[in-house]
């Protein structure tokens, strides 16, 4: 039993060392062939010239208004904005560029393996179709990877003016990765499924758009029509459910960049606040609330929709919602809450999105002749054993 | 021992149209099988039945008496497959191309090394292991995709067309490798829609046509097999419709297949199918002097192994309509 044990754990162990082998090679392979040549290394370069370029504009733009506010005291402060202002323009324009490039690697992976007859070539020898789809996603990312890598030093400028911490760097690097990875695998799934690789970029380019723009438009117009809703008495704002967001990485990387604003009402929170569904986000800073996103309202009171809101219950710098209908109470929601939602949330769907779409293309790398084969081996010698075991347990 | 191939009853379907209708293939070690046939007889979708690309709509197909659709992974480790279409990666050089296929079966780094220059010596590119592949010329290409099919030392070659496209003296070449291969004791399937490419080549032969095996075997055999149903070449001074019709009354002689009339008197040649071995053709040659024909000649008419071919594709095609 022991030694079945051991046997069949030192199996699993050869075979994984055997697909991470597998792996390996499909990528020396696919390396071997991006940094042939000037081009994989222009492109780095170019990409590294525009963020810096884009960075320095940041600064050129922010620096005389924030001097100005230095005179004034706070040079703390005005430094920040600096910061501030570069660590927005580097984190849209890197996921601009990621949403462009990531998908653009991949896209081609296996179907221009189809178009130029290679394909059958590689799945003829002893690799499995998860190692080659693997290997080209890890090939693949393994550029992308560098050259968010590479684009960090850029980043780190932003800790020299302050304004956003260490934190908020590494929340934008997992974003721009978990963005990287999930256009990757639906390039790859894209470039599995179709045979010519123009129909696997074309599909994928609008999968990218539909998870960019196409959630935020569905968003508005569900929101819109529900407000809009006969059953709506009120015609009190509704929203669309938050979950659609999940998978937009501009969200994710907007929720990123809440974090590093000062107050309750920065341009970025508050989009954050108006998916998360803004007519619930009562501010109150002792005696004042705000109506997000709106100005501050009479002391006493704020109509929510339909339900007033009992300022006197709501604690101070707290975001406070329509009471609780059991206890009467209003139901205090901490401000830190408003950013730091999406980006995990995010990372998680996107992760798991990549994994399911990674899984159905190895499905879709085995030759189509051969792909619902069902393998009859394996149950023979699973019967074989079992019906090998009693005879040699009578003779011991 | 099993045979290196062996495939019973072996169907595939493609849209409800049979494209290969119940092979029975037997291929011994150490054996070069040609498989002929024309274009569409059903070879490549064999071959790739046999190279796990394909599976079977019914019958089976065994490597090594492993099953293709049973563990297709063993059997790729056992093969080495050239299919008739194919593209290379253009943007590694010759030694990478080679390297990446033995990565691919797992052979071990210092193996590589030694190997890829010996596989290269093979296939005489030994000049071009830093060359690109994209800038070889195409009877190159064909041998370096045949050198990849040999990294990991398979006990089984199957090579579509190895020679299609090539040039007189490229498929020379081709073919001096084949028999190099031979002598290390590889066993080859190959394909051809030319037989003679592969006759002097060949221990055994399989002519196919429409998804049938039509014949199997040693070259010799098939020509001794169908020697049983020669066709005579018989000159008539004469009376060309007489001679006609007395053969017609022996049941071993089938309808003619050819009347040449000789210009000025009323001769001609015919040719027709007679089933029978030489001494029943001496019988029949006496039989019909006797009968008074003007008989000035008569011969088998040469059978090279292209008429074979033509001959049994077209005499079966008869016997399926």
């Amino acid at each position: 039993m022991t030694t079945a044990t051991a046997a069949s754990s030192s199996m699993r162990r050869s075979r994984l060392s055997e697909f991470a082998a597998a792996v390996l090679t499909i990528m020396v392979k696919e390396l071997r062939s991006r940094f042939r040549g000037r081009r994989a290394f222009v492109v780095l370069t170019i990409y590294l010239a525009v963020l810096a370029l884009i960075a320095y504009g940041g600064y050129v733009v922010v620096a005389p208004s924030a001097r100005e506010q230095a005179q004034f005291g706070g040079s703390a402060n005005a430094s920040a904005t600096v910061g501030y202002a570069i660590f927005i323009l580097l984190s849209l324009f890197q996921l601009l560029l990621v949403c462009f490039i990531a998908p653009a690697f991949t896209a081609g992976a296996i179907s221009l393996e189809r178009e130029k007859q290679t394909l059958d070539l590689l799945v003829t020898t002893p690799v499995r179709p998860g190692a080659i789809v693997v290997g080209k996603l890890f090939s693949a990312l393994a550029y992308v990877g560098l050259m968010i890598l590479a684009a960090i030093p850029l980043s780190a400028l932003v800790l020299m003016y302050g304004g956003a911490s260490v934190d908020d760097i590494v929340r934008q690097e997992v974003v721009l990765l978990v963005t990287a990875v999930g256009f990757g695998s639906i390039g790859l799934f894209f470039s599995a499924l179709m045979k010519r690789t123009q129909a696997a970029t074309v599909l994928t380019y609008c999968a990218m758009l539909a998870f960019t723009i196409g959630t935020v438009l569905l968003f508005i117009f569900w929101s819109v029509l529900s407000t809009r809703d006969s059953a709506n008495s009120f015609g009190a704002p509704r929203r669309a459910p938050e979950q659609l967001m999940w998978v937009n990485p501009a969200v994710a990387m907007i929720d990123v960049i809440a974090n590093t604003e000062v107050g309750f009402y920065g341009p970025f929170s508050s989009i954050v606040t108006e998916i998360l569904g803004g007519q619930a986000g009562v501010i109150c800073q002792g005696d004042v609330c705000f109506n997000d996103p709106g100005g501050p309202v009479p002391a006493g009171g704020v109509l929510q929709g339909a339900v007033m809101v009992d300022l006197a219950a709501c604690p101070r710098n707290e975001r406070c919602l329509p009471p609780d209908e059991a206890s009467g109470a209003a139901i205090a929601q901490p401000v830190a809450a408003v950013s730091g939602h999406f980006w995990p949330r995010f990372s998680l769907t996107f992760g798991l999105m990549s994994l399911l779409l990674t899984l159905a293309s190895m499905r879709l790398v085995v030759p189509a002749g051969m792909r619902f084969v069902f393998r009859r081996h394996k149950a023979r010698t699973t019967g074989a054993t079992s019906g090998d075991l009693p005879i040699e347990g009578i003779e011991s | 021992m099993a045979p290196v191939i062996e495939t019973r009853g072996l169907v595939k379907r493609y849209d409800g149209e049979l494209a290969v209708a119940g092979i029975d293939l037997v291929v011994e070690s150490g054996e070069i099988y040609g498989l002929v046939g024309p274009n569409g007889a059903g070879k490549t979708t064999t071959m790739r039945i046999l190279a796990t690309l394909l599976a079977p709509s019914a019958g089976e197909a065994r490597v090594c008496g492993i099953g293709v659709t049973e563990d297709p992974i063993e059997v790729r480790r056992r093969i080495g497959y050239m299919p008739d279409f194919y593209g290379v990666y253009d943007d590694l050089r010759v030694w990478e191309y080679l390297d990446f296929f033995a990565r691919c079966y797992g052979v071990t780094a210092g193996r590589r090394a030694t190997m890829i220059g010996e596989l290269l010596e093979i296939v005489g590119l030994t000049d071009k292991r830093q060359a690109y592949v994209e800038t070889l010329s195409r009877g190159m290409r064909q041998r370096l995709c045949l050198a990849h099919t040999l990294v990991h030392d398979p006990d089984l070659l199957i090579l579509d067309e190895p020679a299609s496209g090539l040039d007189p003296r490229a498929r020379v070449e081709m073919r001096e490798i084949l028999r190099a291969l031979r002598d290390m004791g590889k066993t080859i399937l190959v394909s051809s829609h030319i037989l003679p490419e592969l006759a002097e080549l060949c221990t055994a032969v399989g002519i196919i046509d429409r998804g049938h095996l039509l014949r199997s075997g040693r070259i010799g055999e098939i020509e001794r097999s169908l020697r049983a149903t020669a066709v005579l070449r018989i000159d008539l001074l004469s009376d060309v419709q007489a001679a006609i019709d007395w053969l017609g009354t022996d049941e071993r002689v089938g309808d003619v297949l050819h009347i040449e009339v000789e210009a000025g008197d009323g001769g001609a040649r015919i040719e027709l199918p007679f089933d029978g071995p030489p001494d029943a053709q001496a019988a029949l040659l006496r039989a019909m002097i006797e009968a008074g024909h003007t008989v000035i000649g008569f011969t088998q008419a040469t059978s090279g192994l292209e008429e074979i071919f033509l001959k049994v594709t077209g005499i079966d095609e008869e016997a399926v309509a």
